[in-house]
C-alpha cells in the first residue's frame, strides 16, 4: 500500500533539494543558450523559400522558420532538444526514485558531511511534486519541439528555469502554489481514502 | 538563427527577470496585508476547540508545501513565548471548501485574529517574524488598554 507508506514519510535535509535545484538551474540555463542557437529559433536564409512573401515579415514568419521543413531525426538532434531531455529524464529519476536521484547522491556523499547538521528535517513529497512539475514543462517542451513548434524547446527551458532558480536562491516553491490552484478546480487532492 | 551575442543577452535578461520576480515575492511575502473584511473566523469550522484569549496565529498549509513545517515552528515558538496566543496549524490538503472561502491561492498562509476571532492580518507566503511580533504587540497591547 503507497498510502501507509505516504503517510509517514521519512523526513530529508531540507538543503538537499535546493542543492539539486541549483545545479538544474545551471542545466537549464545551458539549455536556453544552447536551444536559442539551435534548430528551436532558426530562421531559413532569404530566398530558401521563394514561395514565403518577403515584405510581409510577421506574416512568413511561420513559414520561414527552418525547423518546420526539419525532419524528425533532425528535430530530435538538435544540442538544446538534446539537453532539455537530459534534464527531462533527471526530473523523471527525481518523481521515480527521489532517493537515487543524482544531485541528491551527490548532496548526502559530498556536500552534507561538510555541513552543520540540518536543524530540521523536511517532508520529502513537496520537492517531489516539484520535480513532476518541472518533468511536466520540459516535456511539454521536448513535445512541442518534435511536433516542429518553434520557440518551444528555449521557453519551456526558460519556464523550468525560472521556477528552479527562484527555489534555489530565494527558496519560493511555485509548484507549491500550483498545487493549491490544482486542488480549488477540483483536479487534485480531493478522492484520498485516507483524508482526515 | 539566433546568434551566440543575441542568445547570451537573453539570458542575461532571463536572468534579471527571475532575481527580480523572487526579490519582488520575497518583498512581498514579509509585508502583512490590512485591508481585509473584518470577518469572524469561527474556530469549530476548522477543527478547533476554541481560539486564543488575545490573538491567535491561524496558518494555512498543505502537504506538499515545502516552507509549512518552518513557518509552523516560527509561529509555535512565538505563541508559546506569549500568554493568551494560540498557534492554529490547518492544512488544506483535504479542505478545498477552507481554501476557497479565505482565498488562499499560496501556503503558508497566515492570518492574525484578534481576541474575538476578527481577521486582522493576513500574510502571504513566508511571514517576517519580526512583523509577526509587532502585530501581536499591537494585538495585546490594545486589549490591556480596552
Amino acid at each position: 500500500m503507497p498510502e501507509t507508506t505516504d503517510a509517514t514519510p521519512r523526513g530529508i535535509d531540507p538543503r538537499g533539494p535546493r542543492f539539486g535545484a541549483a545545479i538544474t538551474s545551471v542545466l537549464l540555463l545551458g539549455t536556453v543558450l544552447l536551444s536559442l542557437v539551435g534548430l528551436s529559433t532558426a530562421r531559413a536564409p532569404i530566398g530558401w523559400f521563394a514561395y514565403a512573401p518577403l515584405a510581409d515579415d510577421v506574416y512568413s514568419a511561420a513559414a520561414t522558420c527552418t525547423i518546420a521543413y526539419a525532419s524528425l531525426a533532425e528535430r530530435a538532434l538538435d544540442p538544446g532538444f538534446l539537453a532539455l531531455l537530459v534534464v527531462a529524464l533527471l526530473f523523471l529519476w527525481g518523481v521515480v526514485s527521489p532517493r537515487t536521484a543524482p544531485w541528491g547522491v551527490v548532496y548526502r556523499r559530498f556536500v552534507q558531511p561538510r555541513l552543520a547538521p540540518p536543524t530540521d528535517l523536511e517532508d520529502p513529497r513537496p520537492p517531489r511534486f516539484a520535480q513532476g512539475v518541472g518533468l511536466f514543462v520540459s516535456a511539454v517542451g521536448l513535445a512541442l519541439h518534435l511536433a516542429g513548434v518553434p520557440w518551444a524547446l528555449p521557453i519551456a527551458a526558460a519556464a523550468a528555469f525560472m521556477a528552479a532558480f527562484l527555489n534555489a536562491v530565494f527558496g519560493l516553491c511555485l509548484g507549491c502554489m500550483l498545487y493549491l490552484l490544482l486542488q480549488r478546480v477540483g483536479l487534485v487532492g480531493r478522492a484520498r481514502p485516507n483524508a482526515v | 538563427m539566433v546568434n551566440v551575442v543575441d542568445a547570451l543577452i537573453v539570458l542575461t535578461a532571463l536572468l534579471a527577470v527571475t532575481l527580480g520576480v523572487g526579490g519582488f515575492v520575497q518583498w512581498r511575502q514579509g509585508r502583512p496585508q490590512r485591508q481585509i473584511p473584518n470577518e469572524v473566523v469561527d474556530p469549530q469550522r476548522l477543527g478547533a476547540e476554541r481560539l486564543g484569549d488575545t490573538a491567535t496565529l491561524l496558518q494555512f498549509s498543505t502537504e506538499l508545501c515545502a516552507r509549512c513545517p518552518g513557518v509552523h515552528r516560527s509561529l509555535a515558538s512565538l505563541a508559546e513565548d506569549r500568554e493568551g496566543v494560540l498557534h492554529l496549524d490547518v492544512d488544506l490538503t483535504h479542505r478545498p471548501d477552507i481554501a476557497k472561502h479565505f482565498q488562499i491561492l499560496q501556503t503558508p498562509t497566515t492570518l492574525i485574529l484578534d481576541g474575538d476571532g476578527t481577521i486582522q492580518t493576513r500574510f502571504g507566503g513566508v511571514p517576517n517574524k519580526h512583523v509577526v511580533e509587532l502585530e501581536l504587540s499591537r494585538l495585546t497591547g490594545e486589549t490591556t488598554r480596552a
